[in-house]
């Protein structure tokens, strides 16, 4: 109905505008009748409906008051203010009407007028050129409308394809060109009106700016199009199927064109294929990608399903898991690209003739695109061929230090990388350091164990294997870490104790309080470093409390020196006393058992027996293993039982070199009570002084002589041994003890302790003349007590013989000369005279005492010349005692002089003859 | 119609001819009246001027012809 209505209407139009016909028409009235000499009319009907019916719906806005202001606007530039105003009156007063037989449709109404006005005015002035015609050309197919298009635009417009998807870029183009008037439209106005309309050629021009390419006539634009052709001719394929098989070498997929070549060792275009050789370049630069991405993937696919899981670890296996992330992200652009291949996007310089310059994804591009995925996968495969024959920490460290990079991007590539690798260390980390446990099936932690006894467990329980240390974990922080697990495992095998548990859980909590929250990973070694600090600081000082509290170390160690060091004098002198008439016996006489019994009397005649019981337990004589002809003397020692865990700290190697320092002390201990007891035999008593009263009349005896002599040499021997015997005590023994139990207290885990008592008994031996570089001292000093030993002998066989001719001789003999009273009785001999006998007997032995002195002397001046040779700085404190009045040194520079006796001026002499020189 | 529309109606083509007038457009009474009556149908403005335009173009040529 409605259509019928509207066709009657625009009969009446068409009508009314071709006066001719609608005079006839007119005449024969208003109705659709026909007339023959009408064909103009209906031509002019048809053509009406056709347009009508080609735009149905409007495509402004009903904004009335704006076209309204548009018409205004236009009278106005038109210097007809006046026409402007009336204008406006008139609207307002057609706007002011409603209801029936109103106008509702006044914008329409406006629009229509303006729009005709528009026409008229274009065609009166026939502009050409910028603008496009206010109702756009017509659909092909409609006779004028070619001429429609030159009449108004003057322009050629070009064949489009109906399926032109560059409406888009249309509008603002349009905007350009519609500047000069109707400003109130917008650019939609126009798309839309192109979009909706059948029209299957755009209006040529998208613009007054952007003709001059469009113009066939151009030059440049015809350069250009030759310089294309010439290139497409010159290649057998086109770029996009170039593209698409680079795209595919980057996964490393064989194209039909780019194939990989083995004598290059890449991906390469054909030879036989006729491409230019700029592409040919560009294609093997691009190929680089798959190359390498080549490599990484073989690197996992060997790794991950084809080996043994031993092969690599699971550091190994982190790393590739990583790299599988890296190139998942590197698929995700694969993809993206591939299908800008497919589905390319237009530019908006018009490429539609079909030319592949125009696809979006050229190689140019794709070199673009390619950079920095081309710089990933190099650093991949870089890592790839550095790790293949690296495991667990190693290849950690090496990854690390190609992470040293000054490129931001490669560090954060590896940074990320590195996370993912280093996690499984960083886990064993965490359990080795809070419960001492090793996870480690492939050997891949830097600390490994060891199946050994108990007590060697600290000393080789377990070590660092630098080779697993990843270089971003210093060594002292592996050391600490080392010593952390170590003590836990110690402290759970040796010590029984579970309050390490508690430790390591206190450790947790504080470093996660103290630390700033940070995850146990690469490139947070602070937060290691807090953790390891925390953890071992507090499992350190509970194995500390324990070995001091529970073991009670210090204790033992005390008990060791007041024993085996000769420490507790009462004992020691009680134990030479019970002990010294059995030792002289050869030592297979000996037994052990009987000795103990020895022992154990001495403890209990001396303040030893107040002591701890636990510790006097322990406290054993042994025997050493002996030779023929030893003596009781060189076999007897005493040993100090330890247990568990001590022996970690008193291992054999120690208790070795204690019973070492033990037998010099007690050889040393033997020759001090040997010439006591000699002393006490030359007490000045009664007989004696008879003995030296009874030299009436000339000069003095020999045996005075001989008992003067023996006098001296005890004397100097005395002094000798006294002060060896105090400088080992105090200068040695007590000075290294104070150190170390400075040292003790202030030890703060296992090891240093251990290093402490290491030093301590080093040092005692360095200074006891034990060490190697004494060697030769020590010779000399163990001569010089046998030699005094010996002196022994002689003195004792002397001061017997005196004291027998004494008792002889009291009564009577007084008046006799001594010489005639010396015999030595001896059983089942003849009685010679004894005279002499006496005088034999005293020559021979003045003769050996002459002989020890002298043999003393020589060593003792040797003994003193070495002695500032050596390093150690307290041995000269020792040479200063023995030799205060630089006696002997004196002495030994003084090479003229024959023996010492002449120069020996004591000031005690009362006889000046005493000088003179015996046989 | 009744009285006042058709009174409105007058007025309101008179004013639609004044202001047709004022901008020159030369269309005549009774041409307006059937442009409004189209309007009013919902015919789009656009197409409407084009026809007019069309026609007008033809038109000439052909009352020459006709008057040939």
């Amino acid at each position: 109905m409605e259509g019928n209505v509207v066709s009657d209407l625009v009969w009446q139009l068409a009508v009314r505008i071709f006066p001719s016909g609608g005079k006839s028409a007119e005449n024969g009235g208003h109705g659709p009748q026909k007339r023959l000499g009408d064909p103009t009319v209906h031509r002019a009907h048809e053509y009406a409906m056709r347009i009508i019916g080609s735009r149905i719906s409007p495509s402004l806005a009903n904004d009335e008051a704006a076209v309204a202001e548009a018409i205004k606007r236009q009278l106005v530039q038109e210097n007809r203010s006046a026409d402007a105003l009336s204008f406006a009156d008139l609207h307002r007063r057609l706007s002011s009407f409603s209801g029936p037989g109103s106008i509702e449709s006044r914008w329409a109404l406006l629009y229509l007028l303006r729009a005709i006005v528009e026409d008229q005015k274009r065609e009166r002035t026939g502009t050409r050129g910028t603008a496009i015609s206010f109702t756009s050309t017509f659909s092909g197919g409609l006779k004028r409308c070619v001429s429609g298009a030159a009449a108004h635009g003057g322009l050629p417009s070009l064949p489009t394809n109906s399926m032109h998807p560059k409406l888009p870029s249309y509008s603002p183009e349009h905007d350009v060109s519609s500047g000069r008037s109707y400003s109130s439209r917008n650019g939609t106005s126009q798309s839309q009106s192109l979009s909706h309309s059948v029209r299957a050629q755009l209006p040529s021009s998208p613009g007054g700016v952007l003709i001059l390419t469009k113009d066939d006539g151009n030059a440049k634009s015809a350069a250009m199009r030759e310089y294309l052709e010439i290139i497409q001719s010159e290649s057998d394929v086109s770029e996009m199927a170039i593209v698409r098989d680079v795209l595919y070498a980057c996964q490393g997929i064989d194209g039909r064109y780019v194939k990989y070549n083995e004598d290059a060792d890449g991906y390469m275009i054909d030879e036989s294929i006729r491409v230019p050789k700029s592409t040919r370049t560009l294609v093997r630069r691009l190929c680089e990608v798959g190359w390498l991405y080549l490599r990484v993937k073989n690197h996992i696919s060997e790794s991950l399903e084809n080996g043994p899981l031993e092969a690599i670890g699971t550091v190994g296996q982190a790393f590739c898991a990583a790299l599988q992330e890296e190139l998942a992200d590197f698929y995700r652009l694969m993809a993206v690209l591939e299908s800008q291949v497919h589905h390319p996007i237009p530019l908006m310089v018009g490429a539609d003739s079909g030319n592949s310059v125009g696809n979006y994804l050229s190689l140019r591009r794709l070199v673009v695109w390619l950079g920095e995925p081309l710089v990933r996968m190099r650093l991949m495969a870089v890592l790839v061929d550095d790790c293949k024959t690296l495991r667990g920490g190693a290849m950690a460290g090496a990854i690390h230090m190609h992470a040293q990079h000054g490129d931001s991007l490669v560090r954060t590539f590896l940074r990320r990388l590195l996370r993912q690798v280093s996690s499984p260390l960083f886990e064993m980390v965490r359990r080795w350091v809070l419960e001492g446990e090793i996870d480690d099936y492939y050997a891949e932690f830097f600390v490994s164990a060891q199946s050994v006894k108990a007590e060697a467990l600290w000393r080789e329980g377990y070590q660092l294997q630098t080779a697993m240390l990843p270089s971003f974990i210093p060594e002292p922080l592996a050391q600490r870490i080392l010593r952390t697990g170590k003590s836990i495992n110690f402290l759970r095998v040796c010590c029984s104790d579970q309050g390490w548990a508690q430790a390591a859980s206190e450790a947790v909590a504080a470093a996660g309080a103290s630390a700033s929250g940070g995850i146990l990973g690469y490139g947070e070694i602070e937060v290691l470093e807090a953790l390891v600090a925390e953890a071992a600081g507090r499992i350190d000082k509970h194995l500390i409390q324990i070995m001091y509290k529970r073991y009670r170390f210090p204790e033992h160690c005390l008990a060791i020196k007041r024993y085996l060091l000769l420490g507790q004098g009462d004992f020691i002198q009680c134990l030479m006393d019970l002990v010294g008439p059995e030792l002289a016996q050869p030592a297979n006489t000996l037994s052990s058992f009987k000795l103990s019994g020895t022992l154990e009397s001495s403890v209990r005649a001396s303040n030893a027996q107040y002591d701890d019981g636990d510790v006097l337990d322990r406290l054993r004589v042994r025997m050493m293993p002996h030779n023929d002809g030893d003596r009781g003397w060189d076999v007897f020692s005493l040993e100090y039982n330890a247990r568990e865990p001590l022996t970690t700290l008193f291992t054999e190697v120690v208790m070795g070199k204690y019973l070492k320092v033990f037998n010099f002390l007690w050889r040393l201990k033997r020759v001090e009570h040997a010439l006591c007891a000699t002393w006490q035999t030359m007490k000045p008593n009664c007989m004696i002084a008879r003995l030296w009263s009874n030299k009436e009349g000339g000069g003095q005896s020999q045996l005075t002589i001989v008992l003067r002599r023996c006098q001296t040499l005890r004397n100097e021997m005395n002094h000798f041994v006294t002060n060896l015997q105090y400088y080992i005590m105090f200068e040695v023994l007590e000075y290294s003890w104070s150190n170390f139990l400075e040292e003790m207290e202030e030890a703060h885990d296992l090891d240093e302790l251990i290093a402490a008592h290491d030093k301590y008994l080093g040092s005692i031996l360095e200074k006891a003349l034990l060490g190697e570089r004494s060697q030769l001292l020590c010779k000399t000093l163990f001569s010089l007590f046998d030699l005094i030993l010996r002196f022994r002998g002689l003195a004792d066989r002397l001061y017997e013989n005196a004291r027998e001719v004494q008792t002889r001789g009291d009564p009577s003999s007084r008046s006799r000369v001594k010489s005639d009273t010396l015999s030595k009785p001896r059983p089942g001999q003849r009685k010679l005279s004894t005279t002499q006998l006496s005088g034999d007997f005293l020559g021979t032995l003045g003769e050996e005492m002459h002989g020890v002195a002298v043999e003393y002397s020589s060593l003792l001046e040797g003994f003193i010349a070495q002695l500032p040779v050596q390093q150690h700085v307290d041995l000269k404190f020792l040479s200063f005692r023995l030799d205060f009045s630089e006696f002997y040194t004196r002495q030994h520079m003084s090479t003229s002089t024959p023996p010492i006796r002449l120069h020996r001026t004591p000031t005690k002499v009362q006889k000046p003859s005493i000088g003179t020189d015996p046989a | 119609m009744d009285g006042v529309a058709m009174r409105r109606a007058r007025e309101s083509l008179d004013i639609v001819h004044m202001m047709s007038n004022l901008l020159g457009t030369g269309l005549d009474r009774q041409t307006l009246a059937v442009l409004i009556a189209l309007c009013e149908h919902g015919v789009n403005p656009e197409a409407l001027a084009a026809v007019v335009k069309e026609l007008r173009r033809e038109a000439p040529p052909a009352a020459k012809k006709s008057s040939h």
